[in-house]
């Protein structure tokens, strides 16, 4: 893959990235920041890319090792905060959990996919944000179909859930 | 699709930030540095029983007989870690000459993992001694294994650096380069979940790696932890 036919990726991608990694992370600029940090992974393994894959596939296989990769980070920054008596201020340990909520819409979701396990919540954010089917959801995250459809279950389950008790009923 | 999947593909929409692809295709001229080329510029000291010594900068290689394995396998797993292949070493170090207090802080010190930070006060709570965060920090400063008893990764308790034998640039990107390193790695064709720099982690093929936060995650989705590198949670 060349590097003009890589740009015209970016281009038609960059959004759809984002929208997954920002349902994924809650964070803007974590969200921005796994786009470019996945966009760059794949940029420096494009000759590794094999045509028999759909280019989609690949690019949200990456996306979502940043992203999960990122959420493990958070339970790690969160546990040094709590061990530590002067929590540290430096950016790469803030800790998430006292971050403060965005304001305006889709405050709810964002809440309420925080209660949602990790991979759950990446096959909700890979389903809803990008209408991906069972089979490429099983492709992107290298697990079976059943899998894929007992986690989106259970994901879906706990997100109404969450959803209902914070006064915003997903089904209406 | 149902009512509520319509309604959630909805609720899931977001606009993305403007201009964002051009500013991903602006960072893709510009690569960041990275830490492979420092290899070079690291000795190693060894004994039969380890590597005793690590050093940055002039110098070169010191061991005889046995020695001289562990100065090649250190080396090796050195060029990997700074490359971000791996994520922990093997090869054995011979903290043979360390006073007890200072072995105890550098003891804590390895328990500390790949990617973390603890502070010097909370590593003088481990060893049992609140108040000795200052002597901590000398233990520390006089770590002869830097990199490989992990002491780049205990930070003041107001989140900067504090002393490093390296120096704070080093400091800084080897932290870096932990943060941007997956510690747990899966292969889709086995469905094995490993630490990143296990044997078997390394045959895994570009387009079927898929990393994992947690190895209780990875079994949820039916990936089973590597026998050879043993992945645990609480260690992970």
């Amino acid at each position: 893959m060349d590097e003009r036919t890589f740009a015209r990726l970016v281009e038609e991608y960059a959004g759809r990235l984002y929208a997954v990694a920002f349902r994924m992370l809650g964070h803007r600029a974590d969200a921005e920041d796994a786009v470019q940090r996945a966009l760059l992974k794949c940029f420096a393994a494009r000759d590794a890319y094999s045509p028999r894959w759909a280019v989609s596939t690949w690019l949200y296989r990456v996306l979502t090792n940043v992203c999960i990769d990122e959420l493990r980070r958070r339970r790690v920054r969160g546990d040094v905060d709590s061990l530590d008596a002067a929590p540290a201020k430096a950016s790469h340990v803030r800790a998430v959990a006292t971050r403060p909520t965005p304001v305006g819409t889709g405050v709810d979701l964002t809440r309420a996919l925080n209660t949602v396990p990790r991979e759950a919540r990446m096959l909700l954010a890979l389903h809803y944000v990008d209408g991906l089917g069972y089979g490429e959801l099983a492709r992107i995250r290298g697990i079976s179909i059943n899998t894929v459809k007992s986690q989106l279950r259970r994901g879906k389950a706990i997100l109404k859930k969450a959803l209902e008790a914070g006064g915003h009923d997903g089904s209406d | 699709m149902d009512r509520t999947d319509a309604r959630l593909r909805e609720m899931f929409a977001v606009a993305p930030p403007s201009r964002l692809a051009e500013r991903v295709r602006a960072a893709l001229r510009e690569p960041a540095p990275t830490l492979e080329g420092l290899a070079d510029r690291f000795h190693f000291e060894a004994t039969e029983l380890g590597v005793s010594r690590l050093a940055y900068g002039r110098g070169r290689d010191v061991a005889a007989g046995r020695g001289r394995r562990h100065v090649e396998q250190a080396r090796a797993e050195l060029v990997e870690y700074l490359a971000g292949r791996r994520t922990f070493f093997t090869v054995p170090v011979d903290l043979a000459g360390v006073a007890e207090f200072q072995d105890r802080v550098l003891a804590e010190a390895r328990r500390i993992p790949f990617g973390e930070v603890a502070s010097y006060a909370a590593l003088a709570r481990r060893v049992g001694h609140p108040k000795a965060a200052r002597a901590v920090g000398n233990a520390l400063g006089a770590n002869p294994v830097p990199v490989l008893v992990p002491c780049h990764r205990v930070i003041r308790g107001d989140g900067t650096w504090g002393h490093y034998a390296f120096g704070p640039a080093l400091k800084t990107r080897l932290l870096a380069l932990e943060r941007a390193t997956p510690v747990l790695v899966g292969s889709t064709s086995t469905r094995i979940v490993c630490r990143r720099g296990c044997t078997h982690e390394q045959r895994i093929g570009e387009d079927r790696r898929v990393v994992f936060a947690s190895v209780t995650d990875a079994a949820d989705v039916g990936y089973r932890p590597c026998e050879v590198c043993r992945p645990r949670d609480d260690a992970a």
